[in-house]
């Protein structure tokens, strides 16, 4: 499965959000997606599916505040991780199901499909 | 045209049978955190780098100084080789190469190389567990003496797994010390655990506490490492270490 992955452009924006690392996984019927969060409580997690794409948006409970960040060379602070993440199949979103743990959110995503019985000649 | 990398040495250091700890970035980066956490709590100095055509055009720049990603620090008893940007692949077998001629010709008596055990369960464990490989008897004795847990069955991929290899070639004894860890986040918890384990052979003193109640914040500074890092995990063959090895027995 092709996911999209930013290889070039930075982890940060300047409008205050981390990029999050994430792991995407193909379990056949269902997508696996894990993304770890620091400094965030599962109740600043909000989680919103599409029928091909995820969305995660977290809130850290301490900003993070960089001085002389990189190439910019200013301080610059994050407040929150945000991230979405498009599949190249669709899924169920009403059936997704979520768990956070240990600074890692887990979302289980199933796919859609029709299931079509195949009779033997 | 030169060796394909060359270790350079910065000072006088008269080695006396150093330990060496290798900590390069791997899988949880727990060789990386261990590393540079060891560094700041000893105090050890810079002793000197590691420079390579093979290894990406990037420098690093540290309190305005300018500095190479590839560095050695450590004193007469304790080297420690670590590294701020990923490994090139192509760049594993000379680099292992050049390291462990350098760690004969400074008569290091053990090369620890500290890295992670990919656990797919790791969000689940509250203490990383600690296992070990060692390339010759000698080395095995001392793991047995220390009374770790040993990897008996299957691969092993990236630096840590050729640098056992041209540490035997070189007849350097090394071990490997691998904690579970998640495969693509930065794990402080394993790094902490593996530095428990380390105290066994270096007994240095470092407390982990602080490594545990930092573990947010690194987390958060090792973010574009470790995404380097799992870039590079493909061509490093890591997804290997997963699979069942086949003999007949």
């Amino acid at each position: 499965m092709e996911i999209e992955r930013g290889v070039i452009k930075a982890m940060w924006g300047c409008e205050g959000n981390l990029e999050p690392l994430y792991d995407v996984e193909d379990k056949g019927s269902e997508i696996l997606v894990t993304f770890d969060l620091p400094r965030v409580k599962k109740e600043d997690v909000e989680i919103n599916t599409t029928e091909d794409t995820v969305e995660v948006i977290a809130k850290m409970s301490n900003s993070v505040c960089w001085e002389r960040w990189g190439g910019i060379q200013k301080r610059i602070t994050f407040q929150a991780f945000k991230k979405q993440i498009r599949f190249p199949v669709h899924i169920e979103p009403e059936k997704a199901t979520a768990s956070f743990k240990n600074g890692i959110l887990r979302i289980n995503l199933p796919k859609m499909r029709r299931a079509v019985l195949i009779g033997i000649d | 045209m030169g060796k394909l990398v060359r270790i350079v040495e910065e000072g006088d250091v008269a080695y006396n049978n150093p330990i060496v700890l290798e900590g390069l970035p791997d899988v949880g980066l727990v060789g990386t955190i261990a590393a540079s956490y060891a560094v700041e709590k000893m105090g050890y100095k810079e002793i000197g780098y590691i420079e390579s055509d093979l290894f990406p055009p990037v420098m690093v720049i540290h309190k305005g100084k300018l500095k190479s990603p590839f560095r050695i620090y450590g004193n007469e008893s304790v080297v420690i080789v670590l590294s701020e940007v990923a490994i090139p692949p192509n760049a594993i077998y000379p680099l292992t190469e050049a390291l462990a001629d350098w760690f004969k010709a400074i008569n290091a008596k053990l090369v620890i190389s500290i890295t992670g055990l990919p656990a797919k369960d790791r969000m689940d464990i509250e203490k990383p567990e600690v296992f070990a490989i060692g390339n010759n008897e000698d080395a095995m004795k001392k793991l047995e003496a220390k009374q770790v847990d040993l990897l008996e069955e299957g691969f092993i991929a990236g630096t840590y797994a050729i640098m056992q290899r041209e540490c035997s070639k070189k007849d350097l004894s090394a071990i490997s010390l691998l904690a579970q860890c998640y495969p693509v986040y930065p794990d402080p918890g394993a790094a902490a655990s593996v530095i428990e384990a380390l105290e066994k052979f270096l007994e240095l003193g470092i407390d982990v506490a602080e490594l545990n109640e930092r573990a947010e914040e690194i987390k958060l500074k090792a973010r574009d490492l470790m995404r380097q890092t799992a870039l590079s995990a493909p061509e490093m063959q890591k997804e290997v270490e997963q699979d069942i090895p086949f003999m007949y027995q």
